[in-house]
């Protein structure tokens, strides 16, 4: 008997294994999705949309840090903390390619525009799973936030448009999905090819995006046609292209005050600016980055961490001699008396920034582009045009002003020079905060000014810009470093 | 019918006798030649009849009808048995001889077992003697120096931390280099991560009770490990446990007590000399005086010894009851343990409960029926002793060396001496803090960490006898544990201060069967002798944690989780995952007339973690020896000296996992975006991965020397390592997640010599002296590495990096910049910087000219990381242990050596003791520069100085090297066995006291050189940075055999 049963259970060996074979060597990830079914049903896909924006949206990134970066390579802002992994070497212009910061914003840019490239493969290679028409929406999304991330990224790695029209090194532009080992060796595409594939991007969007979202928060945090209208505004600024940006500007701003879009999402000037950084899903808010307590920019990556005292770190506190210490922004201007605070218990009296007020969660929303924004670009542009003083451009200019300073705006402008410089100043005013401040100066090959104890850099200065990573440069044999 | 019949034969045969012969009762009493002690439950056997007895507590024994003539065969386990023809005497004492040989005489192997003297793979042998009653936490950290080519490192003296081990070397970068560990057959899962979150260390080998183990096996060479195929690159460990034995019930009880102190700490300033140290620091830096004392409410000046707030004497008992019997069908060996061990570190502690149940039963002629199950719980208690973090500005290893001793740990009020806004120390009078350091105090009295498993180990097992010498056996295992990790941290002060208190709990749980079917084969044609083994075993382990996180504590009443907190965190922890395992193995053990010996051995292997197409791997091993002593040439000669002498020599190769169990998956992981879900690529799998392999050659001779009173083994190695798991860098511009992609892409080689002796030197009346010696050479060396051999840097605590993995180096090789002492005419630290130019260092001058040349004028560069060079190999190139045992009747001494050394040590440790800010120093300091002429290696002290000493960049000046002679234990026991005690149904007892870790002799000037603040890191080895000094343990003991 027992013969048998053993004999039995030997020879059923091989059976009870191949059984099991599949169960035991093929097991899924419970926690991961298999490459294979992130397209599988179209509820995964808009999730994959929401992981591009939460790719962009990563601290490291669109988050918080990249606007800390941008900001504190001007001279808004002094260090308080003296804390190496809190934007210092980015504010004492002390960077090089070894350097985290540069390294790190780099390396969770291209991994959004990786994760956008495969998610436009996925797309075409999953034709069925959302219909055309969506499938068209959600390239839209991904091209406008490919666009998104390398305008952020040519403003900082590479020489300003403006200086020689796009002729300096730009970034390697990876257009494909990226996923097995090789394809290391890329060039570093001039600033010009760059921005031409973000305007090709853009353009895209604008053709293939909704008009309108489907909420008031969709509308904020997720790209429509005017979103990408907006974002060409600024980067036609940028490479002082200035009549396409009022051709761009005026499909989302009307001829006269008050101005609003008239088509897809009605954006305008909220009443009070304040209102713009409590409630923010208004229609000036064009796009921003969405926060939650379960979705948090990351420890030392929210801007409240970096403004704020005891809430946040407070890295950083306004400069007296910054524009906070121009007449131009007034005593009594909403921006100042919402925003700027000196009597924070144990802080010494440093001025701060309160515009992003929240934590130690920091949940406020990160603005991105704001109608402010696109009113003061439109401004610009046209002031600039414009031979001697322009009207529209005042009136745009004063619109963002008298919101918040009813009493300064400015009844008449000397000058064509005097209005460029008023809405220079205003743009340092509304958007200060908010990553701005370097890009400003760069776009017109101005150096980024002393500070304390920091010295002005000049144009010509190597540190002038962001340095390549070092991991680019030791696996990308063609790519060569910022000079 | 069929077995009716022998007995109906037996009982005629018995009728018939009595006419036959005459028959009568013979009576006698066995003893041991040992010691003269009785022996109970041997065998007594008329020859060539069924018909016996065994002998009772007392070694006397009665066996009736016994005919005129006849030969009775004496026999017990551990004797040699012994035939006497009865004559016509009806008293028959015996002496049994201890059997020596008989003992060693079966080696356990893969599924099975080998005779020692035919065996032809590497493989050591220690008796769960040896590591029994050791004042441990597992079995592991005892081993250490008693195998030849297993090196053991305890990475520092905090309770239950898992050793380093290593056989024959390191055997990956990127995956694990420890050993698989197989108790009673069943594979287990050894790995130490078993805990998350908090800072306990739970080593889940110290679920098993050591007192529990016969013997252990360490397989070596891949001719002994290829039938582990594919995670046997590390070595196994087979673990054997005890099992009952026929004859009578025995009953045993040991227990000790041991009480525990740090062996060494350093001698740090004092608070009058911190004070005049430090400032004149400050002075030297161009400041006003910093430092000043703080008065005692009786007008004295705070002078704290930090280690005092840190370090007790800890006191531990164990206690083990063992029951083991059985019949000739029914063996059983039952136990229960306990040991509650408290830690030299005040709040760490190891408890642990544990119970095992052996049993086997012959259910007929061909089915045995048997089970070893454990259960354990254990539970670990500590801090954060720096043991996860080595620059954690909490961990107790580092906190008594910066901490000011001008300052107490409490206010005269009795509130704790902290500053609560920033979360540190108080200043007292001092103007200046040591930084974010954490005063030790409200962590140890109000915070609590703990690492709780709950251990099922065991397997049941059936063995069907088909026919003679055909054997098949099915056994299922199991290795479950949960693990609770509480990590509670209060909201006073320290790791939870700014939180306002916070705890994270998680639990785990961890579970791993195993089936395995396998058929052995025996079989003998004239001097032809074959054994067979073949099989498959199918495992499965899977994952699962989770856990959740609060902060802000309501009430510092509540010391919970469970207690009301003011707001609820992302969960922590979560994790879950899974792996599985097919195989199949095969062995041919075959030897002519024992004399020429071969084996073979192969696995084939299937696991879950490669893609498809790619989970299959095949693992061979084989070897051949020649027992040349077995020859008549050498029996005729060299045999009457040389009485054993094998040649063997091996070669195979086994593999090892380099990767996780979705390594060679491309995945996409979900999150958030604001409050929407959202999924995203995260990993780029590699869909070619494949073992990391391990190509291992072996010679060696084996030998016995005057009728095997000195035996030994002398073995060459070769462990070729390639295939290695490497990440390989891709251009970040990709946007690869991480920036790398897994590839099978690196190698490295070790080799070396081991040398293993045991010799018994004297015998002489009541005297007796045994040797056991080992030795092993091992030279690592690495020989390819990813993106054309690019060095990889390894960290400590994520910040210093003094290990670099470089080819044609020793793995993690001590890296770090050069210094040339200090300059006798400035007192500033000369370095050497990558062009060979001498720099000096001065931090008192102005930021732009703090570096100059020493030997022309001019500013230099300041010196950084690329400045570093090689200094050393940081893993030990030569390690062994030396016993002896003096015996003297009842009186033993056992004195245990443990050496090691080839070595250099990055002593960070040191670096933190010299640093100019305002933390504390060693006593060293004191011997600083102090004017032109000084020859002196402390450089003339600036505040906040901390370049000169090595902080900032590792310097040459903290490398030493790691030489070092331990007396690991010396014991001493008495052994009392008379028929006062037999009386009292005591077979004897035995009492001893011992001291681990009793001395050392060391030219390093750290705590001790056998450390490894990365613990069981590959590539990082050899650092000393704030790690918690080793502890010395004295024990008593007392062992009863009822």
């Amino acid at each position: 008997m027992f013969l048998k049963a053993a004999l039995l259970s030997v020879c059923l060996l091989p059976v009870v294994t191949s059984c099991s074979e599949e169960e035991l060597l093929e097991p899924k990830p419970l926690t991961s999705l298999a490459d294979v079914e992130a397209f599988s049903n179209p509820d995964r896909v808009l999730a994959q949309v929401n992981g591009l924006y939460s790719s962009v949206k990563n601290g490291q990134f669109l988050g918080g840090r990249y606007f800390i970066y941008v900001d504190v390579r001007g001279e808004e802002f002094l260090n308080v903390s003296n804390n190496g992994v809190t934007a210092l070497q980015t504010w004492n212009h002390t960077n090089n390619s070894g350097s985290n910061e540069p390294t790190n914003l780099w390396n969770q840019a291209y991994l959004a525009i990786n994760r956008i490239n495969l998610f436009l493969e996925g797309l075409d290679a999953n034709p069925t799973v959302v219909d055309a028409a969506l499938a068209s929406q959600y390239k839209g999304e991904a091209r406008f936030l490919r666009a998104l991330t390398y305008l952020s990224m040519v403003q900082l790695y590479a020489q300003p448009y403006t200086k020689d029209n796009g002729a300096s090194l730009g970034l390697p532009l990876r257009l494909k999905g990226e996923v097995g080992t090789g394809n290391n060796d890329l060039v570093r595409s001039s600033v010009a090819d760059v921005y031409k594939q973000v305007l090709e991007d853009l353009n895209f969007a604008e053709q293939n995006l909704a008009a309108t979202n489907t909420s008031a928060a969709l509308n904020t945090t997720r790209a429509h046609k005017n979103t990408a209208i907006a974002l060409k505004t600024r980067a036609y600024l940028a490479m002082g292209r200035y009549a396409d940006v009022v051709t761009e500007a005026a499909k989302i701003v009307s001829a006269t005050a008050p101005y609003r879009a008239a088509t897809g999402v009605a954006h305008q000037l909220q009443a009070s600016v304040s209102t713009v950084f409590t409630n923010y899903t208004t229609t000036e808010s064009i796009l921003s980055m969405p926060m939650s307590s379960n979705d948090l920019p990351g420890t030392q990556n929210g801007l409240a961490s970096y403004y704020m005292p005891i809430v946040g770190i407070g890295d950083y506190s306004l400069n007296p001699n910054g524009i906070i210490g121009n007449a131009a922004f007034t005593a009594t201007d909403a921006r100042r008396t919402s925003f700027v605070k000196n009597d924070f218990t144990g802080d010494a009296g440093r001025i701060r920034l309160t515009k992003f007020p929240t934590g130690p969660q920091h949940t406020d929303y990160v603005p991105v582009i704001r109608y402010a924004e696109v009113l003061l670009n439109l401004a610009e542009a046209k002031a600039r045009l414009a031979a001697g003083v322009d009207a529209d451009a005042l009136a745009l200019l004063n619109a963002v002003r008298g919101r918040s300073a009813p009493t300064a705006v400015y009844a008449t402008m000397a000058s064509k020079t005097a209005l460029v410089d008023a809405i220079l100043l205003e743009r340092r005013i509304e958007l200060l905060g908010e990553g701005f401040r370097s890009n400003d100066l760069l776009r017109q090959n101005l150096p980024l000014p002393a500070k304390a104890n920091i010295q002005a850099v000049t144009v010509a200065a190597s540190v002038y810009i962001w340095p390549i990573p070092q991991g680019e440069l030791n696996v990308n044999k063609l790519a060569v470093p910022n000079p | 019918m069929k077995k009716l019949l022998p007995s109906l034969w037996v009982w005629f045969a018995l009728l018939c006798l009595p006419a036959l012969a005459q028959d009568r009762t013979v009576t006698g009493k066995i003893t041991s030649s040992d010691d003269g002690s009785p022996l109970p439950g041997v065998s007594v056997q008329i020859k060539g009849t069924t018909r016996g007895a065994n002998s009772n507590s007392d070694g006397t024994y009665r066996l009736g009808n016994v005919p005129e003539n006849a030969r009775l065969v004496f026999s017990f386990i551990g004797f040699a048995s012994q035939e006497i023809e009865t004559g016509n005497r009806s008293t028959i004492n015996v002496t049994l001889q201890v059997d020596a040989t008989s003992l060693s005489e079966v080696v356990v192997v893969g599924y099975g077992t080998q005779s020692k003297k035919t065996i032809t793979g590497a493989v050591s042998s220690v008796n769960g003697e040896t590591i029994a009653n050791k004042p441990v936490q597992s079995f592991d950290q005892a081993l250490q120096g008693r195998a030849a080519g297993v090196n053991i490192i305890t990475p520092n003296g905090v309770l239950n931390n898992a050793p380093v081990i290593r056989v024959r070397g390191v055997s990956s970068i990127n995956g694990s280099s420890s050993p698989l560990i197989v108790i009673d057959g069943l594979p287990i899962n050894s790995n130490d991560n078993v805990s998350a979150g908090g800072f306990t260390v739970n080593n889940p080998l110290g679920d098993i009770n050591p007192s529990d183990i016969e013997s252990l096996e360490i397989l070596k060479d891949a001719s002994a490990t290829a039938i582990y195929g594919s995670r046997a690159a590390a070595g196994v460990i087979l673990i054997t446990t005890k099992k009952g034995k026929e004859g009578r019930v025995q009953v045993t009880y040991d227990g000790w007590v041991g009480v525990t102190k740090p062996f060494k700490l350093f001698k740090i300033l004092d608070a009058q000399q911190y004070m005049d140290y430090k400032n004149l620091a400050a002075r030297n830096a161009g400041l006003p005086d910093q430092f000043f004392p703080t008065l005692n409410a009786d007008g004295s000046v705070v002078n704290t010894d930090w280690y005092d707030v840190i370090y007790r004497t800890g006191t531990a008992h164990n206690h083990n009851l063992g029951v083991n019997g059985g019949t000739k069908d029914t063996k059983y060996a039952f136990s229960v343990g306990y040991t509650d061990q408290e830690g030299m570190l005040k709040q760490n502690s190891f408890n642990r409960m544990t119970g095992r149940m052996n049993i086997s039963h012959q259910l007929n002629k061909a089915i045995r029926l048997g089970a070893n199950i454990a259960l354990a719980n254990s539970k670990n208690q500590a801090p954060n002793t720096g043991t996860t973090g080595a620059f954690s500005t909490g961990g107790l290893g580092r906190l008594p060396l910066v901490l000011a001793p001008n300052l107490a740990p409490r206010n005269p009020d009795g509130s704790y001496n902290i500053n609560r806004a920033g979360n540190n120390m108080g200043l007292g009078k001092n103007l200046v803090g040591a930084g974010g350091y954490y005063n030790p105090l409200p962590d140890l009295e109000l915070s609590r960490f703990t690492s709780e498993n709950n251990h099922v180990l065991g397997n049941i097992f059936a063995d069907f006898t088909l026919f003679k010498g055909l054997t098949f056996r099915t056994s299922y295992g199991m290795d479950n544990t949960t693990v609770e990790d509480i990590d509670f941290r209060n909201s006073v002060h320290g790791e939870g201060g700014t939180a306002g208190g916070q705890a994270f709990n998680i639990f785990t749980n961890i579970k791993q069967w195993n089936w395995q079917n396998y058929l052995t084969y025996d079989l003998q044609v004239g001097k032809n002798n074959f054994s067979v083994v073949g099989g498959n075993e199918v495992q499965k382990y899977t994952i699962n944690r989770w856990g959740g996180a609060r902060q802000g504590l309501s009430d510092p009443f509540f010391t919970s989780y469970q207690g009301n907190f003011t707001s609820n965190q992302p969960p922590s922890g979560n994790f879950q995952s899974q792996n599985g395992l097919i195989s199949y193995f095969a062995r041919l053990d075959y030897n002519f007339d024992q004399k020429y010996l071969l084996t073979f051995n192969f696995r084939r292997d299937g696991y879950s973690a490669y893609a498809a197409g790619r989970k299959y791997g095949n693992f061979p091993g084989g070897s051949i020896g020649w027992r040349v002593s077995e020859e008549d040439f050498w029996k005729n000669s060299l045999g009457k000296v040389v009485n054993e002498f094998k040649i063997r020599a091996s070669l195979g190769r086994v593999g090892n996992a380099g990767i996780s169990d979705f390594g060679s998956l491309s995945l996409f992981n979900s999150g958030l975006y604001g409050t929407v879900p959202t999924f995203f690529f995260a990993q780029a799998g590699n869909p070619s991965l494949r073992w990391e392999s391990s190509t291992s050659t072996d010679i060696g001779i084996a030998f016995g020397l005057f009728g095997d009173r000195i035996t030994g083994e002398l073995t060459y190695y070769k462990k070729d390592v390639t295939d290695l798991v490497l990440p390989e860098p891709q251009a970040p511009s990709r946007g690869i997640p991480n920036n790398f992609i897994l590839t099978n892409i690196g190698s490295m080689a070790n080799t070396g010599i081991e040398l293993a002796l045991t010799s018994s030197n004297i015998t002489k009346g009541k005297f007796n002296w045994t040797t056991s010696f080992n030795i092993s050479t091992l030279k690592n060396e690495v020989t390819a590495l990813a993106n054309n051999n690019a060095d990889i840097l390894a960290q400590t605590g994520g910040l210093e990096s003094s290990n670099i993995v470089r080819v044609n180096e020793s793995i993690g090789s001590i890296y770090v910049i050069r210094t040339d002492g200090v300059n006798p005419a400035n007192g500033r630290r000369i370095f050497i910087n990558a062009n060979n130019d001498r720099v000096q260092y001065d931090h008192s001058a102005p930021a732009a000219s703090r570096w100059t040349y020493v030997d022309k004028d001019g500013n230099a560069p300041a010196i950084s990381g690329t400045d570093r060079v090689v200094v050393g190999a940081a893993i030990p190139k030569w390690f062994g242990g030396l016993d002896n045992t003096f015996k003297y009747g009842n009186l033993e001494l056992g004195v245990f050596l443990q050496f090691s050394g080839g070595n250099v040590i990055y002593n960070g440790t040191k670096a933190g003791l010299r640093d100019q800010r305002p933390w504390n120093n060693d006593i060293g300091v004191l011997n600083h520069w102090k004017q032109a002429g000084d020859v002196t290696d402390v450089p003339r002290p600036v505040l906040n100085d901390n370049i000169s000493n090595g902080s900032a960049n590792p310097i040459s000046e903290n490398v030493e090297k790691g030489d070092f002679l331990r007396g690991r234990n010396i014991m001493l026991a008495y052994t009392i066995k008379n028929d006062l005690l037999r009386k009292a149904n005591l077979a004897s007892i035995r009492v001893y006291a011992q001291v681990q870790n009793a001395f050392i002799i060391t030219n390093y000037t750290g705590s001790d050189p056998e450390i490894s603040t990365n613990r069981n890191s590959n590539t990082a080895p050899g650092v000393d940075r704030n790690s918690v000094p080793q502890a010395r343990t004295f024990t008593a003991g007392l062992s009863l055999n009822f």
